[in-house]
């Protein structure tokens, strides 16, 4: 993951962590920054995870030397397909009334809001959700839309600019 | 995910904005014209692209790529396709090798289980169907009980670590191939694995009274439950040794009142289980076939517990004659799922105890294997219930048809009878779409169906229930 060419980061400690099925259409878009993040490679302040449903498994993944995490996600926010955009957590909208069904629903807002009441010592000062407009999510097997596929180097970009890293246009890897 | 609706007839709920997109479901409740309930139903739409992603590829790969079909059950998958290709290429995997599959299924069931239990269901048996929704979520629960809730969580984790340092990696294992598993296991794994699993003994010592004190408010609360919530079904598991086994043994279907039907091998599933289409939804539902009768079947923990009434250690056996005290045997009781996912937990922490204190766990893993073509069969009890992997295999290894047969398709019969126990209870004459929507929710949520095997997901809401009446839609409402 080492990488001493590029800009060391502001951050003393940073984890990205991807999410999403690389075998699920657009649901691949968070492991398809991952690939590209990881053969691209990071500064060793950088921790890059990769993480199927997200969920409670997140908190694990924090050790309290982080300062800022950045999640990697696919979403719905009626933005263009392949639109990337940044969420910091106080911008997260309101919960209201969620209750999952399955061991899938349990969301990002969910999971922070049990690490800040239950672990405040390891969680980041800052948290950031990179999310990426998809349209194709019930495909299995299928390739990501081409908007999806093209907006992987944007959102690899986006987060070099939040590590403060200099980033170099990579070969697009992203399709499987 | 993330949306937000505006329909003439539903309310508008924000939701979490990164809810993953899996749980996507739609339910359906038919009024007759005097008001009176004619059925209801969940409607999932089938996720089968496994044989366009399977098909072509070496058998060898099913392991690691079925197991990120599913972010949730990765380990049932894994396992489920060691075992059909074991059988493909005609071994046996060493004892060892089947020690160590197990050992990282117990984590699996332990982490799944904890998950269900504390964060899926933890809201409805802490406050019950009817409370506030504002105070109804998991964070509230998690605010209100930090010290359980610490404990609840590190019991997933310490599930999750067995599953990962046997497993090789954490999201998706890895280390189950065709013929055994690809490590020896030495003393500083068993040393970690060891004390995770005391860890988590005490955890589940102090977790036990906690569960069983909540299903019993939760029946003073809803009496009900006891009475109306009750399913009876046949009830299908895995048995080895007369005892519930979880990735060995042969499938065995005992009826309402817990007489065994029948036992087979799982190659023999397709004799048993047969799927049918059902004009409501893109799932197929699965029956069990008997004497030319199609008869409803529960599969899961509950499943398990009425087919095989004993585990192979004390505790659990203990917690079980407890919890068949309380409800009755064969226990058709929808909230009883719950407490059959703690008794599975406690067996799998204590299974895990004995399986590192056997000497046998310490030996060879791997025997070589050459795929001679044909027919693959494998099965695992997911957490949810009996997973089965078929897969047609041709001479030089390579597959050429396959299919999986799920949990949730095999529960769909019963979780639709639990949803027309919520919706008497709650929907007809009753006005409140929160309570309706949760207790809806509540009855799905027991069999904690993992919609992604089942299901795509189409849109972002994660629930969304019709009222019809007299063939008219009346009300949509929208989680």
């Amino acid at each position: 993951m080492q990488n001493n060419h590029l800009q060391p980061v502001t951050a003393a400690q940073a984890l990205v962590v991807c999410i999403g099925n690389e075998l699920v259409a657009d649901d691949a878009v968070g492991y398809a920054v991952f690939t590209q993040l990881a053969e691209q490679g990071l500064p060793e302040a950088v921790r890059l995870e990769y993480c199927g449903v997200g969920g409670i498994a997140l908190l694990e993944l924090l050790t309290g030397q982080e300062e800022l995490m950045i999640v990697v996600d696919a979403v719905q926010l009626g933005d263009p397909i392949g639109t990337v955009r940044l969420w910091s957590w106080d911008e997260l909208p309101v919960l209201e009334g969620g209750s999952a069904i399955s061991a899938h629903g349990i969301g990002l807002k969910d999971t922070l809001a049990i690490g800040q009441t239950l672990y405040p010592e390891r969680m980041p000062e800052r948290i950031l959700l990179v999310g990426v407009e998809g349209r194709c999510f019930d495909q299995l097997g299928a390739a990501m839309t081409p908007d999806v596929a093209a907006a992987v180097p944007l959102a690899v970009a986006a987060i070099c600019k939040e590590l403060n890293l200099s980033f170099i246009p990579n070969r697009e890897t992203c399709h499987e | 995910m993330s949306a937000q609706t505006e329909t003439p007839n539903s309310r508008t709920i924000r939701i979490d904005p990164v809810t993953r997109i899996e749980g996507h479901a739609k339910v359906f409740v038919n009024l007759a014209e005097d008001g009176s309930l004619d059925n209801a139903g969940l409607v999932v739409n089938e996720l089968r692209g496994f044989e366009k992603i399977l098909v072509g590829m070496e058998a060898n790969r099913m392991p690691h790529i079925t197991a990120r079909i599913c972010g949730v059950c990765p380990t049932a998958h894994h396992i489920a396709a060691s075992n059909a290709l074991d059988h493909a290429c005609g071994v046996v995997a060493p004892p060892a090798a089947m020690l160590l599959r197990e050992l990282m299924y117990m984590g699996h069931i332990i982490h799944s289980h904890a998950l269900s239990l504390f964060v899926l269901q933890g809201p409805d048996l802490v406050l019950g169907l009817d409370a506030d929704p504002a105070i109804r979520n998991v964070v509230g629960i998690v605010q209100a009980n930090p010290e359980v809730a610490k404990k609840a969580l590190r019991i997933r984790t310490v599930g999750q670590r067995l599953n990962e340092i046997v497993g090789g990696r954490g999201t998706h294992p890895v280390t189950s191939v065709a013929g055994g598993i690809t490590f020896v296991l030495d003393s500083e794994k068993r040393a970690m694995l060891q004390s995770l699993v005391d860890e988590g003994k005490q955890l589940a010592k102090d977790l036990a009274p906690v569960v069983k004190q909540l299903v019993v408010t939760m029946l003073e609360k809803h009496p009900a439950m006891l009475t109306d919530w009750v399913a009876p079904s046949w009830n299908v598991g895995t048995v080895l040794d007369n005892r519930v086994s979880l990735i060995q043994g042969n499938i065995r279907a005992v009826d309402e009142n817990g007489i065994t039907q029948v036992e087979f091998p799982v190659q023999d599933y397709d004799k048993y289980m047969v799927e049918s289409v059902v004009d409501f939804s893109y799932m197929k539902r699965v029956s069990f076939k008997k004497d030319g009768l199609l008869h409803d079947y529960r599969v899961g923990p509950l499943a398990r517990i009425n087919a095989m009434q004993q585990f192979s250690t004390e505790w659990a056996n203990r917690e079980m004659e407890e919890m068949l005290k309380l409800g009755g045997y064969p226990c058709h009781i929808t909230l009883f799922q719950a407490y059959a996912k703690l008794v599975e937990m406690i067996w799998a922490i204590e299974r895990a105890d004995d399986i590192l204190r056997d000497p046998a766990v310490n030996g060879e893993t791997r025997v070589p294997v050459k795929f001679q073509g044909g027919r693959a069969v494998g099965h695992s009890e997911a957490p949810r219930g009996t997973l089965i992997h078929d897969y047609e295999i041709d001479e030089d290894g390579i597959v050429r048809a396959a299919n999986l047969i799920v949990a949730t398709q095999q529960n769909y019969a019963i979780i639709n009878r639990s949803i027309e126990h919520a919706a008497t209870s709650h929907v007809i004459g009753k006005s409140d779409d929160q309570a309706l929507l949760n207790a809806i929710e509540f009855s799905i949520r027991c069999y904690d169906p993992c919609l992604s095997c089942a299901t795509h997901a189409v849109g972002a809401m994660p629930m969304e229930i019709s009222i019809n009446r007299g063939g008219q839609t009346v009300k949509t409402i929208r989680r």
